[in-house]
């Protein structure tokens, strides 16, 4: 078993390419000049009014999109975690299908859905009923998170419920809990580090989307994400850009650390 | 009961919320019109089309076998890291879980611009190779994450036991753990071969020319609005995948004892299980392979003459390229670019040599002020005698001697209005701001062109570098900001077309296409005066096959071929002889398409204007956006 550890070898070789090493070259433009001068002015020309703007309101979305994501998501892993059937096959149908249908077409196909005169609307005029009028709005981008980024929130939590021991919640029943005591003692309690990689998986993808607020919020709402996709690709100017993507770095790695802290095993439960 | 039924409600619910996206994709597939703000009757016609669009099955077979061997190789690289960190110390195991954390979490965009960046500093050809690279990258951690619990699950004990009892190392790990662990390395490597396929920020980043996955394609084409083939396919593959599915699971399967939840041991008697699960998969491995391989030896095959293109989406016939490589037998491999911006640091880096390329005027005076651009040689290039005499002229305003370039498209900005939201007659940029309109109207979502407006509107040159007049812009625009519905590009043209909203900002070539589909919409340069810009061909310093290239742009001038083109994407055309030959009289004299150029009102062109005056138009711009 002792040269087991080799076998990482490979992985090690590879991570240490591709992931640390070209993080590294961010934060070398991050720093320096285009002729190769070291700099802070870079990181000087982020905090401007509009940047911060941008990323409050990228927190702000990502933050709803991330509780609304899981409100909706722990009742339906509940749901599915308590039927009897053919679980994980039946979860991979209903969320990872989707994906097979790329997922710009699948955003964009929300434009036609939610437009003043889209799918949605036309339904709800037949019925006589008023029109929703979301589209180019936070609204409509906080729906595009949901929408995409829901399966990341399901699949986490509904992994650690599956895995909760049916004898515990048994227990707590037999020992005179009522159905809302045993959910918040003992069901709820165990399904945090779930909860927990769920949210880190909504909120950093939330966070840093240029696509979704591109499609949906009509280019009305400027994301920290679209800052950035527009440094690299409508000012050319990368310096700048990479010193914003070490901003979200920070995030990123505030989440890390979180997803850290209640993964103790070291296990992971993303999946 | 009434909770079961709750439940039942909210599954439904939550399954609506999934795939209404998906069944709306799926029915503008049978749609008849190209925009997809239209319904125009049923059709299988994109389907029939689909298999001869040559551009698209070649993007999705690069799809299918880059997603193949990055789920490949992953599988195989994670789930080796995976049984490496199950025996692990705690710290050590914490250090290896942190750094296969990081591309879980990190963003996209972080991880496609810091890849990008590192090939670029290595000096790596954008392509195959390096979207592989970053596929195999993002694909390990999902692979580790789901060979690990499986991991767990299984006993140590099993495999000393095998050791004791006479078996390899190698044998004890394929008879006795791999068999335990299998549902999980399947699961990781279904999960990265579906993450590979979605993905398409980090492939974005990373690709390079003549390669196209399906996600990069469908990118360039929301310029321009998504070739119905596209929908077609994506319902195509979403059905077999489906069938896919339903048939693995719900195969016939040996019944499973509840409680002793031992591996599923495989019963070769079951013919039909053997079918499903083996038969089936293979079928559809090798018609990935064949056609993969089929499409990668024409891509590779093309060693020998080639010429290298790098266009604006959707900006070319695509039989006018089959009809090129039929007549010369050099293969063209074409790539797109989304805006000029782009463009740009592609050709600077050197990291790909284009041997022909189409920006727009001011990006080519930037590209020949920074000493990018090879003179072309007229000599091989005959044909341009049929380019128009005043195109020429225009053009010295970025070419001063016209040596570099030759148009290829040009037009003008103006407004495009649908006459029954509309009353009053529109003659001025003015109307953009006129309150009535509030949320109908569709400005341009590109730092120059918006500035463009503004800045003419105010009576200034839309070059202007001026700080007080582009602040007194920006105010405008930031004025302008609560009218208006949403900031686009392309999508005007669909948005109008669907009676989305009243008032557009648009280009000519674009105008045309929607008076095509909806008679309704009428298109006006105003008063003020407005950009007239041209797209040329030029061949950048380093390009390999400039004869070629040449020849292709000879080609390209050749009247029959630009007529061909002009009817496809509605561009006006410089080429006087090939517009002659519209038999369409309306066409032909169309004011939006060829408007007299001594009866307009004052006409620009965008000039490059220096790193600094773009980084303050940049700035100003972000200030509008974000208020």
């Amino acid at each position: 078993m002792k040269n087991k550890r080799y076998l990482a070898g490979p992985y090690l070789f590879w991570s240490v390419s591709f992931v640390v090493i070209p993080l590294l070259v961010i934060v070398y433009y991050a720093f320096t000049t285009d002729e190769g001068g070291f700099t802070f002015a870079n990181l000087g020309q982020i905090v401007t009014p509009e940047n911060l703007k941008a990323l409050g309101i990228s927190l702000l979305l990502s933050f709803f999109s991330t509780v609304v994501c899981l409100l909706l998501a722990y009742p339906l892993a509940m749901i599915l975690s308590a039927r009897n059937m053919n679980q994980s096959s039946f979860i991979v149908l209903i969320f990872i299908l989707p994906m097979w249908m790329n997922f710009l077409l699948r955003t964009m196909a929300w434009q036609t859905l939610l437009e003043k005169t889209g799918v949605i609307n036309s339904i709800l005029g037949f019925l006589h009923l008023p029109l929703l009028d979301i589209i180019n709005t936070p609204y409509a981008i906080i729906l595009g998170m949901v929408y995409n980024f829901l399966p990341f929130m399901v699949l986490p939590i509904y992994n650690v419920l599956i895995k909760i021991d049916k004898d515990v919640v048994n227990a707590a029943r037999d020992l005179g809990a009522n159905s809302a005591q045993t959910f918040l003692k003992i069901t709820l309690p165990l399904s945090v580090p779930g909860v927990i990689s769920g949210i880190t998986m909504v909120f950093v993808p939330a966070l840093t989307t240029f696509v979704i607020s591109d499609l949906l919020g009509g280019g009305k709402i400027l994301l920290i994400g679209n800052v950035i996709e527009q440094s690299f690709k409508q000012n050319s100017n990368w310096h700048v850009g990479s010193s914003l993507s070490l901003l979200l770095m920070v995030f990123i790695i505030g989440s890390m650390a979180l997803v850290a802290k209640y993964d103790t095993d070291g296990e992971g439960t993303v999946l | 009961m009434i909770r079961k039924s709750l439940q039942k409600i909210y599954l439904a619910l939550i399954f609506i919320l999934l795939y209404a996206p998906i069944v709306t994709l799926m029915v503008l597939s049978f749609n008849n019109s190209k925009t997809r703000a239209k319904w125009g009757g049923f059709t299988l016609k994109w389907y029939r089309q689909l298999f001869q669009n040559e551009q698209i099955m070649s993007a999705l077979y690069t799809t299918l076998i880059i997603s193949f061997f990055a789920a490949g190789i992953a599988t195989v690289i994670g789930t080796a890291a995976a049984i490496a960190i199950q025996g692990m110390k705690q710290k050590w195991r914490t250090l290896y879980m942190g750094l296969t954390n990081i591309p879980m979490m990190n963003a996209e965009i972080v991880m496609g611009i810091s890849l990008m960046l590192l090939f670029i500093a290595l000096r790596m050809t954008l392509g195959f190779g390096t979207i592989l690279i970053a596929h195999i990258t993002f694909n390990i951690p999902y692979v580790i994450l789901s060979v690990s619990p499986k991991l767990k699950q299984t006993s140590r004990h099993t495999f000393e036991a095998a050791m004791d009892l006479g078996a390899s190392p190698l044998q004890a790990f394929f008879k006795v753990v791999f068999p335990d662990i299998m549902p999980g390395v399947l699961s990781g490597f279904m999960l990265a071969f579906t993450m590979s396929l979605d993905d398409f920020v980090i492939t974005h980043f990373t690709k390079g020319p003549g390669i196209d996955t399906l996600s990069t394609k469908i990118y360039t084409e929301v310029r321009k609005g998504i070739k119905p083939e596209i929908y077609a396919l994506s319902t195509i593959l979403f059905v077999s995948v489906l069938v896919l599915l339903l048939l693995i699971n719900y195969a016939p399967e040996e019944k499973e004892d509840g409680k002793t939840k031992r591996k599923k041991v495989k019963r070769p008697s079951k013919v039909k299980m053997v079918v499903v699960r083996r038969v089936i998969p293979a079928v559809l491995c090798l018609v990935v392979f064949g056609g993969g391989i089929y499409y990668a030896t024409r891509n590779q095959m093309m060693n020998g003459d080639k010429v290298i293109v790098y266009n604006w989406g959707e900006y070319i016939d695509p039989e006018v390229i089959t009809i090129f490589e039929e007549e010369t037998g050099i293969d063209v491999i074409y790539e797109e670019f989304e805006t000029n911006e782009i463009l740009y640091p592609k050709v600077s880096s050197g990291a790909i040599a284009y041997d022909l390329v189409c920006p727009s005027d001011y990006m080519i005076q930037r590209m020949l002020e920074n000493g990018l651009l090879a003179e072309i040689d007229f000599e091989n290039v005959p044909n341009v005698k049929y380019i128009g005499q005043q195109y020429m002229e225009q053009s010295k305003q970025f070419d001063p001697e016209n040596k570099y370039s030759v148009p290829y498209c040009w037009g003008t900005v103006g407004i495009l209005y649908n006459k029954t939201m509309v009353e009053e007659p529109v003659d001025s940029w003015g109307i953009l701001w006129d309150e009535k309109y509030k949320d109908s109207i569709l400005m341009q979502d590109s730092v120059r062109d918006a500035f463009a407006v503004a800045l003419r509107y105010l009576g200034y040159s839309l070059n202007s570098a001026d700080l007080d007049e582009l602040n007194e812009a920006m105010e405008l625009l930031i004025r302008q900001k609560p009218l208006v519905q949403a900031y686009v590009i392309d999508q005007v043209r669909d948005k109008m077309i669907g009676n989305e909203a009243a008032l557009g900002v648009i280009y000519s070539g674009e105008a045309i296409y929607t008076q095509w589909e909806n008679p309704d919409l009428e298109y006006v340069i105003p008063k003020e005066g407005t950009n007239i810009w041209i797209d040329a061909w030029v061949i950048p310093k380093n390009a390999e096959h400039k004869e070629n290239a040449e020849a292709f742009l000879d080609f390209l001038c050749r009247p029959d071929i630009a007529l061909k083109n002009f009817e496809y994407i509605t561009y006006s055309t410089p080429n006087t002889a090939a517009r002659e030959m519209i038999e369409d009289e309306q066409l032909r004299n169309s004011k939006v398409a060829f408007p007299d150029l001594d009866k307009l009102p004052e006409m620009e062109t965008f000039r490059y204007l220096g790193t600094e005056a773009d980084g303050v138009y940049g700035e100003l711009w972000n200030k509008v956006k974000s208020k």
